[in-house]
């Protein structure tokens, strides 16, 4: 059990999180079973409104998870100066079997969050509000993935022992680990790279033929080759050391938080991807999709030819 | 056309404290018609209008505007609809005393993000139409409260707007007054427009330009 004044904070907003998005549930139900846009019944009136204090709930679950998710990370890095040979959160993420897992499905919520966001925008620029239904439907999924998400932290907080030794992320994420992430470097760097490349420019073909459900496959597949190529590849160039392979040391005062960007990025870009895909296939997004993408790519590149340029040799 | 079908509206103060305001109105209006809507204070009437211009819900029932739902318009739709089709006379006029009667007049146009030129010609229509020319560049709260009156009409008049809704427009203003009111709503009427006014001002009563006298006792339709 670890209760630093970061823990305690996230667990209490946990706690509102649950109790709000509990009422937002209920209403999320009732509004998914009675829904019908043309009656003019009273329970429909009661539903018009009960519709609108959900999607402000809702928003502002959103608004509050983004912080929350950067603060949630900087907590992992600040509790790993009190365990024992953990260097950055990698140490902490690995302290207990369910680190891992959290990030991933911290990610995914986050992702649904925004997808929620979208399909509410979309739904309020037309007066017969056909997304409703769906999104309240959506909303319903969203709650069951979050409320695990919250027990989850609750549980994993729980578990961490300060008495226990744990790894460093050098240890972590080296060939010779036998965590999960090992599997990773048993992969050749030229292929992760053709994969990198290649699936960018799969992004770009799609947009210029306008396929959208290939452009947001595109994407998801993008979202894990890029992590990959991160960890095996474009990481140590910004560490500027062979060995170093963290997906967490650069969000570190040391690396300017560069991680906050890369990562931040990485999510947007392959966000509107999904809601090329999935929600509305109109320019703007694809652009923005595209743009984004184009940029990470362009982004984690530089650090690789700098290096080359300033050393004259590869790492 | 505008049509109220089997209108409820309460009002949920709390738990124990319900007022019925309207109770299962059916009301139809024609384009064009001027209806005076009667009735004693608290029976409904400020309702009926500010259902009609989509500010409040009915609690059950439909209201319909030309080719709007404005029962079922959301939020951000009904403040379109109401700038495109509605002008509101207020009883106390709801103008911004520290601004000239210009300002007043072309505030609606404000989202509209029209040119310069195009506001002018709308402005100097209505400032004509309601004669008030003269006062145009003077603050409101230096006005009187007949100008001040004329000045809420062209400011619901400034986007031409097929519906014109006061509510009881003529509670402020002495006898005079009020007949120049009606020389204006006579103005109106000849323009084309649907008007509906709420009061209980026996003036308007038998004046041959209201087309009809609808009364309103306790939320219920005489
Ligand atoms: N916002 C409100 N909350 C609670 N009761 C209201 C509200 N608005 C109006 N009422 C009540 O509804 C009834 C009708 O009011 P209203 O439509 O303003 O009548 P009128 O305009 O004919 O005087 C009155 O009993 C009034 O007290
Ligand atoms: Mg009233």
């Amino acid at each position: 059990m670890i209760l630093t004044p970061e823990v305690l904070a996230i667990l209490i907003l946990n706690a509102i999180f649950m109790l709000f998005a509990t009422v937002v549930f209920v209403l999320s139900v009732k509004i998914y079973l009675n829904w019908d846009i043309n009656c003019t019944s009273k329970a429909q009136y009661k539903l018009e409104k009960q519709s609108f204090l959900a999607a402000t709930i809702i928003k502002y679950i959103f608004v509050l998870k983004i912080p929350l998710f950067l603060f949630f990370i900087f907590t992992l890095d600040k509790i790993s100066n009190l365990l024992t040979g953990a260097m950055c959160a990698a140490g902490v993420v690995d302290a207990t079997e369910y680190g891992t897992n959290l990030i991933i499905l911290k990610i995914i919520n986050l992702y649904l969050f925004a997808s929620w966001l979208k399909l509410h925008s979309e739904d309020m620029k037309d007066k017969n509000q056909p997304y409703t239904k769906p999104k309240f439907g959506l909303f319903i999924l969203l709650f069951f993935s979050f409320m695990v998400e919250i027990i989850l932290e609750g549980i994993m907080f729980g578990s961490i022992e300060i008495d226990k030794m744990v790894s460093c992320c050098g240890s972590i994420y080296s060939s010779s680990a036998s965590s999960a992430v090992s599997g990773i470097f048993s992969l050749e760097t030229t292929t992760v790279l053709t994969l990198f490349y290649g699936n960018y420019l799969l992004i770009v073909l799609f947009y210029f033929f306008k396929k959208r459900y290939l452009f947001a496959v595109a994407n998801m597949f993008f979202i894990v080759v890029a992590i990959v190529a991160l960890i095996l590849f474009f990481g140590t160039y910004i560490y500027e050391l062979p060995s170093h392979h963290c997906p967490f040391c650069f969000l570190q005062r040391d690396y300017y938080y560069v991680g906050y960007l890369i990562y931040g990025m990485l999510f947007t870009g392959t966000f509107y991807g999904f809601v090329v895909g999935f929600i509305n296939k109109s320019d703007i997004n694809y652009q923005i999709s595209l743009l984004i993408n184009s940029v990470y790519v362009i982004f984690v590149t530089l650090f690789v030819v700098i290096y080359y340029m300033k050393n004259g040799v590869l790492l | 056309m505008i049509e109220l079908k089997n209108i409820t509206k309460i009002y949920e103060v709390n738990k124990n404290n319900m007022v019925t305001a309207l109770n299962n109105i059916n009301l139809t209006i024609k384009e064009g018609e001027l209806v005076v809507l009667k009735g004693a204070s608290g029976s409904g009437k400020s309702t009926i209008l500010s259902l009609i211009a989509a500010i409040s819900k009915p609690t059950s029932g439909e209201v319909i505007v030309g080719t709007n739902r404005a029962s079922k318009l959301p939020d951000n739709f009904a403040s379109d609809f109401r700038r495109d089709n509605i002008g509101f006379v207020f009883q106390k006029y709801n103008l911004i005393p520290t601004l000239s009667a210009k300002d007043n007049i072309i505030l609606p146009l404000v989202p509209l993000n029209l040119d310069v030129k195009e506001i002018e010609d709308k402005l100097e229509m209505v400032l004509r139409m309601f004669h008030i020319e003269h006062k145009a560049n003077q603050l409101v709260k230096n006005l009187s409260g007949g100008e001040q009156q004329r000045v809420a009409i062209a400011r619901a008049n400034i986007n031409n707007p097929k519906i014109i809704l006061a509510d009881e427009p003529t509670a402020n203003l002495d006898e005079k007054l009020s007949l120049h009111f009606i020389e204006m709503l006579k103005e109106l009427k000849r323009d084309g427009k649907t008007i509906i006014v709420a009061t209980h001002d026996p003036l308007f009563f038998d004046l041959d330009i209201v087309d009809r006298v609808v009364e309103i006792h306790q939320g219920v339709l005489a």
